[in-house]
C-alpha cells in the first residue's frame, strides 16, 4: 500500500520527488562539512573532503531512484516525448494510423454500447439480478402464459420466490393524438420493483382490488416531459385511455420505464382495468384465458435452477388433466435483469455481427502493422545506430511499442467520438428513412456511453496498439547490428503474399458492398418511379377498433372534411393483399390473382376507373354476393377475345387458405365490373396488376376504412383524429396518409441501401488505408533500388507508374472477385425485396469505378514519395 | 514488493543495521551512518552509495517512514522513523542473523 502512494506520488508529482532526494543528498554532504569546520578543518577544504567522501551524488541518487522503482516511469516520460517528437516530425502518418484505427474502434465501440445498453446495463430497480419471468411450454411446442387464478395460485406462499408481480403484453394505444405503449400490472408492481414517484405516487395494491376497478393511470417521466411538457399539474387530469377515462396519479421516478428496452413503456394501469381497455378476450372474465404474464422474485439462497425445476413440475401439475399435447413439456425461465439476458443462444445470434466488427478492426490492425513496418524500414538507421551505441534492445521495442500504444490510445479517444457519431447517425438515418408517419411507434432505448463502454474502449484500444505495433517493433530491431548501422538490411521482411492478399481481400469486400449499394440505389429509384394508379394525395387510411365501428362511420360520413368512405380488406400499399388460385371457364389451368374485398365506394374514392360494367350495389355488399371486378390485365389475361363482364370465376381454395376464410364462401363468382390497373401491390418484376375485388360492407368487422378528405391531408389528418378523439374516443388504432404508405413501401429498400452504402463506405476508408500501408511499405523497402532506377535516368512518372501499377495489379484483382461476389450478395438481397435487377450494368460500373478511384487516390502519397527519392542520399547510405 | 532480497548477505546486513539504529529514535541519514561507524568502533563504514538507496528501498517496503524537520543545522533533513512493520521485521532478521551466525561460527570451529 505504502508502496503504491509513493510510487503514485513520484508519478504525478515527479518535481517533489526529484527536489526531495536532491535536499537529502546536499543535507549529508552540508552536515558532514560541518562536522569537519567543528573540528577545525578551514570552511572550503571542509566541503571538498565531505564531497569526496560522498562519491558521485548523480551516482547515488540514480542508485536511490532505482531503489523507488521510479525509472520505469522515468523511461516511459522519455519514451513518450520522443513518441510525440517522431509524430510531430511525421504528422500524415501518426493521423493515418490513428484514423484507421479509430474507424475500427469506433465501430466496435458502438456496436458495444448498444450491446452494453440492452444486456449488460441492469434496470434500475431493486435487485434486479433476483428477477425472473416465467412461461411454460406444451408439448405441441406453443409457449404459454398464465391465467388470472393460475397467478394467484402461484403468488400464495410460493417457497421459490418472495413476491410475483402479473403484467399483460403491451397495449400499443393513442393517447391525445399520440401513439403510447401501456402495460396493465399487478397492483405490487411498483412496491416489488422498488420504484417510487417524481410526482403525486404510484400504483398501489389498492389500485388492482377488483376487476373493472379503480381507473388510475401512472406516466412514464419521459412521457410526462415529451407530451404534457412536465406539467406538474397532470395529477389529477384524466386521460382517455382506449376511450376509457382514466386519473392520473402520478409519474413514476426517472428512468425508470420498466422491465424492457424494447420497447419502454410509457404508461402503467391497474391490470384490472383489462375488461375495460383490452378488445380481446377478459383476463378476468369466464373464459380465463392464459394472457397473464408472471415475473417472480428469487428467494434469497434460492438457485434459478432450483426455481426452474420447481416451475416445471408446477405447470406440469397444472396441465395434467388436459389432453397429451396439451401438457407441459418444459419452462422458460428468463431473467429480467436486463432488457435482453446474456444467454448463449444471443451469443450464437449475434456472433455473426460480433465476427464481422472484430474483422473490420483486425483489417484495420493489419494496415497499420503494414504502415508501421514501412516507417520501421525508414528509421532502421537510427534504429541500427541506436543498437551499436548500446542501447538494450528491449529498451527499443518497449520505445517502439509506447508509440504504438499512444498512437492507439489516441485512436481510442477518437474511435470513442467515432461512435458516438455513428450511433447519432445510425438513428438519424433511421428516422430520416422512416415515414413520418410511423416514427412514433420507434422507440430507441437511450444509449449513453457509461463506464462499462469506457473501459471497453480503453482496453481494446491499448490491445490494438500492442497488436498493430509488436510484430513491426520486433522486425525493426531483430536484424544484425552491424548491417543496420551500414543501412543494409535483408530485403524480406514478413510474406508479402500475406500482406497482398489481404489488401486484395478488402478491395473485393470494397467492391462488393459498394456495388450492392448501388444496385440498391437503383431500385429504390424505380420504385419510387412507379405510378401507384390511383390518387394518394387526398386519401387517409384508418385503422379502428370494431366497437366503436358505427360510431365512426358515422362521424366520418358526418365529417366537413370528408368527401367519401370506403372500407378494404387489404389497403393498397401495405402489401397485405393475399393471393388466390381462379380458373376461368375459358381455360382449364390455374391462374393467380391478388385480391381485396373492397366496399363499393372503393372505387371512388381511389378515383379508380370501372371501365367496363359497374360497382358493386349496396345490397351485394351487405350480402356479400358472389359477384367480383376483375382489373383489366385480368379481363384481357383470362378472357383474351371476349367481353369479360357476365363471365364467372371458379375460386380454388388451396390448402393454405384456412378452412373458415372468406373467400371460401363462394366457389363461384360472376365478373360484373372490369377497373383500371393499379400497382396496389408489387412484386419482384414490378407492379402487380392482376387483381381482383369482392364485395363487402363497410360495417363489416376487421374491414380498415379509407377515406378521401377535402384540403390539406395532413391538417385533414389531424382533424379526423381530433374529431373521432371527442365522437369516439379510445376508437383509433392508427391513422395514415396514402402517401406515407408510398414512403413505406420504399422504406426497406432505403434502408438496405444505407446500410449497404454506410459498411461500403467503411470498406472503402480501410481500403485506402489498406493501400497506402502497403504501397508505402514496398517504397521504403525498394528505396535502394528505385534511387538506382533514378541514378539511370529513369524520369519521375516512370517512378510514379512503377508504383501505381502495383496498385492497380492488386486493385484488378480485387474488382474482378468483388464483382463475382457482388452478384451473389444482390441475388441474396433481392430475395428479400423487390424489384431488383440483378445485373444492372450502370450500377456495377459505378461501383467498380469509385473503387479503382480510391485504390489510385492512396497509391498517390507513397508514388509521391517514391518519385522524390534522391538517388545521392539513399546511395550513398551504403 | 514483499519478496527477500536473495542471500545478498551485504545488502540485507546493512538493512538489518539500519532498522536496528532506528530502534529507538528517529535519525537522518547522517546520523544512521556515523552511528553505525561509531557502535562499531569504524570497522563499518557505511558508503553513502549504499545507505541511501537502502534508505528509500526500506520507506518503499513501508519498514520505515521518512518525515522532513527543522534539524540542528536549521535546515530541512528528512528523518527515519521505524515503523511497526519495520519492527517486526527488526525481530526477524535479527533471530535470523543470530541463527546464521551462530551456524557459521559452529562450522568455523568444528569442521
Amino acid at each position: 500500500m505504502k508502496d503504491l502512494r509513493l510510487r503514485l506520488r513520484a508519478l504525478l508529482f515527479p518535481g517533489h520527488v526529484e527536489r526531495d532526494l536532491q535536499d537529502e543528498l546536499a543535507f549529508h554532504v552540508e552536515f558532514e562539512t560541518r562536522r569537519l569546520v567543528d573540528a577545525g578543518v578551514p570552511e572550503a577544504e571542509a566541503r571538498a573532503q565531505a564531497l569526496a567522501r560522498f562519491g558521485s551524488t548523480a551516482w547515488t541518487a540514480d542508485q536511490c531512484r532505482d531503489a523507488r522503482g521510479i525509472r520505469f516511469f522515468d523511461a516511459l516520460r522519455q519514451d513518450v516525448r520522443y513518441a510525440i517528437r517522431s509524430f510531430r516530425r511525421a504528422p500524415t502518418f501518426a493521423i493515418t494510423v490513428v484514423g484507421t484505427i479509430a474507424l475500427g474502434l469506433g465501430l466496435n465501440t458502438a456496436l458495444f454500447t448498444m450491446f452494453d445498453a440492452y444486456v449488460l446495463t441492469p434496470f434500475a430497480v431493486r435487485d434486479p439480478h433476483s428477477l425472473y419471468q416465467i412461461e411454460w411450454m406444451s408439448r405441441d411446442r406453443q409457449w404459454h402464459q398464465f391465467t388470472w387464478a393460475q397467478y394467484e395460485e402461484f403468488g400464495r406462499g410460493n417457497p421459490m420466490f418472495s413476491e410475483t408481480l402479473a403484467e399483460r403484453h403491451q397495449l400499443i394505444t393513442r393517447i391525445e393524438g399520440h401513439t403510447v405503449y401501456a402495460l396493465l400490472v399487478s397492483g405490487n408492481y411498483f412496491q416489488m420493483l422498488g420504484v417510487g414517484a417524481a410526482l403525486g405516487r404510484t400504483l398501489g395494491p389498492a389500485d388492482a382490488v377488483r376487476p373493472g376497478g379503480e381507473a388510475v393511470v401512472v406516466l412514464s417521466y419521459a412521457l410526462w416531459q415529451r407530451q404534457f411538457g412536465g406539467d406538474p399539474a397532470i395529477v389529477g387530469r384524466t386521460l382517455l385511455v382506449q376511450g376509457h377515462p382514466c386519473e392520473v396519479v402520478g409519474v413514476a421516478r426517472e428512468g425508470f420505464v420498466g422491465l424492457t428496452l424494447a420497447p419502454p413503456h410509457d404508461l402503467w394501469l391497474p391490470i384490472t382495468l383489462a375488461p375495460r381497455v383490452e378488445d380481446g378476450a377478459d383476463v378476468f372474465g369466464p373464459d380465463q384465458p392464459a394472457h397473464v404474464g408472471i415475473v417472480g422474485r428469487l428467494r434469497p439462497g434460492i438457485g434459478p435452477q432450483a426455481a426452474k425445476a420447481a416451475v416445471l413440475t408446477w405447470a406440469q401439475h397444472l396441465t395434467s388433466a388436459a389432453p397429451d399435447d396439451r401438457k407441459a413439456e418444459s419452462v422458460l425461465f428468463e431473467s429480467r435483469a436486463t432488457s435482453i439476458p446474456l444467454s448463449p443462444t444471443l451469443v450464437m445470434v449475434f456472433s455473426p455481427v460480433l465476427v464481422g466488427f472484430g474483422l473490420v478492426l483486425l483489417i484495420a490492425c493489419a494496415n497499420v502493422a503494414n504502415m508501421m513496418l514501412a516507417r520501421g524500414l525508414a528509421r532502421q538507421r537510427e534504429i541500427g545506430i541506436r543498437l551499436t551505441l548500446g542501447a538494450a534492445r528491449g529498451r527499443l521495442v518497449r520505445q517502439m511499442l509506447t508509440e504504438s500504444v499512444l498512437l492507439a490510445i489516441s485512436a481510442g479517444a477518437a474511435g470513442f467520438l467515432v461512435s458516438r457519431a455513428a450511433i447519432d447517425l445510425g438513428v438519424r438515418v433511421m428516422f430520416a428513412t422512416l415515414p413520418t408517419g410511423f416514427i412514433e411507434f420507434v422507440r430507441l432505448a437511450p444509449l449513453p456511453p457509461d463506464a462499462r463502454v469506457f473501459g471497453f474502449t480503453l482496453v481494446t484500444a491499448f490491445a490494438t496498439g500492442l497488436l498493430f505495433g509488436l510484430a513491426p517493433a520486433l522486425q525493426a530491431t531483430r536484424s544484425n547490428v552491424v548491417q543496420m548501422a551500414r543501412g543494409d538490411f535483408p530485403g524480406d521482411f514478413g510474406p508479402s503474399r500475406l500482406r497482398n492478399g489481404l489488401v486484395v481481400a478488402q478491395i473485393t469486400a470494397t467492391a462488393m458492398l459498394l456495388v450492392t449499394a448501388a444496385v440498391l440505389l437503383r431500385s429504390v429509384q424505380r420504385v419510387a418511379r412507379i405510378d401507384p394508379g390511383f390518387r394518394t394525395r387526398d386519401v387517409i387510411s384508418l385503422d379502428i377498433r370494431d366497437p366503436f365501428r358505427d360510431r365512426v362511420l358515422n362521424a366520418l360520413r358526418s365529417s366537413p372534411v370528408v368527401t367519401a368512405v370506403a372500407a378494404t380488406s387489404a389497403s393498397p400499399l401495405e402489401g397485405t393483399a393475399p393471393g388466390v388460385s381462379v380458373v376461368t371457364s375459358e381455360r382449364a389451368e390455374l391462374q393467380r390473382a391478388r385480391y381485396r374485398y373492397v366496399s363499393p365506394d372503393y372505387f371512388d374514392v381511389f378515383g379508380i376507373d370501372i371501365v367496363k360494367g359497374r360497382t358493386f350495389t349496396a345490397d351485394e355488399a351487405r350480402g356479400g354476393a358472389a359477384v367480383a371486378i376483375v382489373s383489366e390485365t385480368s379481363a384481357r389475361r383470362w378472357w383474351p377475345d371476349r367481353e369479360a363482364v357476365g363471365q364467372s370465376l371458379q375460386i380454388v381454395a388451396d390448402a393454405r387458405v384456412p378452412p373458415r376464410a372468406r373467400i371460401r364462401r363462394h366457389a363461384r363468382v360472376h365478373v360484373i365490373g372490369v377497373a383500371r390497373d393499379t400497382a396496389a401491390d408489387i412484386d419482384n418484376t414490378g407492379p402487380v396488376t392482376s387483381a381482383i375485388h369482392f364485395p363487402i360492407d363497410s360495417a363489416e368487422p376487421g374491414m380498415g376504412l379509407l377515406v378521401r378528405v377535402l384540403g390539406d391531408p395532413e391538417a385533414a389528418s389531424r382533424s379526423l383524429d381530433a374529431s373521432l378523439g371527442v365522437a369516439a374516443p379510445g376508437s383509433l388504432r392508427e391513422i395514415h396518409k396514402l402517401q406515407e404508405l408510398m414512403g413505406v413501401r420504399l422504406f426497406p429498400f432505403r434502408l438496405a441501401y444505407w446500410i449497404a452504402g454506410l459498411v461500403g463506405v467503411l470498406a472503402l476508408l480501410l481500403t485506402v488505408s489498406g493501400v497506402y500501408g502497403v504501397l508505402s511499405y514496398l517504397v521504403a523497402q525498394r528505396a535502394k533500388e528505385i534511387g538506382i532506377r533514378v541514378a539511370l535516368g529513369a524520369s519521375v512518372s516512370r517512378v510514379m507508374a512503377l508504383v501505381m501499377r502495383q496498385s492497380v495489379r492488386l486493385a484488378t484483382l480485387g474488382l474482378a472477385l468483388g464483382g463475382l461476389l457482388a452478384v451473389g450478395a444482390v441475388r441474396l438481397v433481392a430475395a428479400r425485396l423487390l424489384m431488383i435487377d440483378i445485373f444492372d450494368g450502370a450500377a456495377y460500373l459505378g461501383g467498380l469505378i469509385v473503387v479503382v478511384a480510391a485504390c489510385l487516390l492512396a497509391s498517390c502519397i507513397p508514388a509521391l514519395r517514391a518519385a522524390r527519392i534522391d538517388p545521392m542520399v539513399t546511395l550513398r547510405a551504403d | 514488493m514483499t519478496e527477500k532480497p536473495a542471500l545478498d548477505l551485504l545488502q540485507g546486513t546493512l538493512d538489518l543495521l539500519i532498522l536496528r539504529t532506528l530502534q529507538h529514535d528517529p535519525m537522518h541519514g547522517w546520523a544512521i551512518a556515523d552511528r553505525i561507524q561509531q557502535i562499531s568502533r569504524d570497522v563499518l563504514q557505511v558508503n553513502q552509495g549504499s545507505l541511501y538507496p537502502a534508505l528509500h528501498r526500506l520507506e518503499h517496503r513501508g519498514w520505515v517512514d521518512a518525515e522532513w524537520r527543522v534539524s540542528d543545522l536549521g535546515r530541512r533533513a528528512k528523518y527515519y522513523r521505524l515503523t511497526a512493520a519495520g519492527r517486526r521485521q527488526l525481530e526477524r532478521e535479527t533471530a535470523e542473523w543470530e541463527t546464521l551466525s551462530a551456524a557459521i561460527a559452529r562450522v568455523l570451529r568444528h569442521a
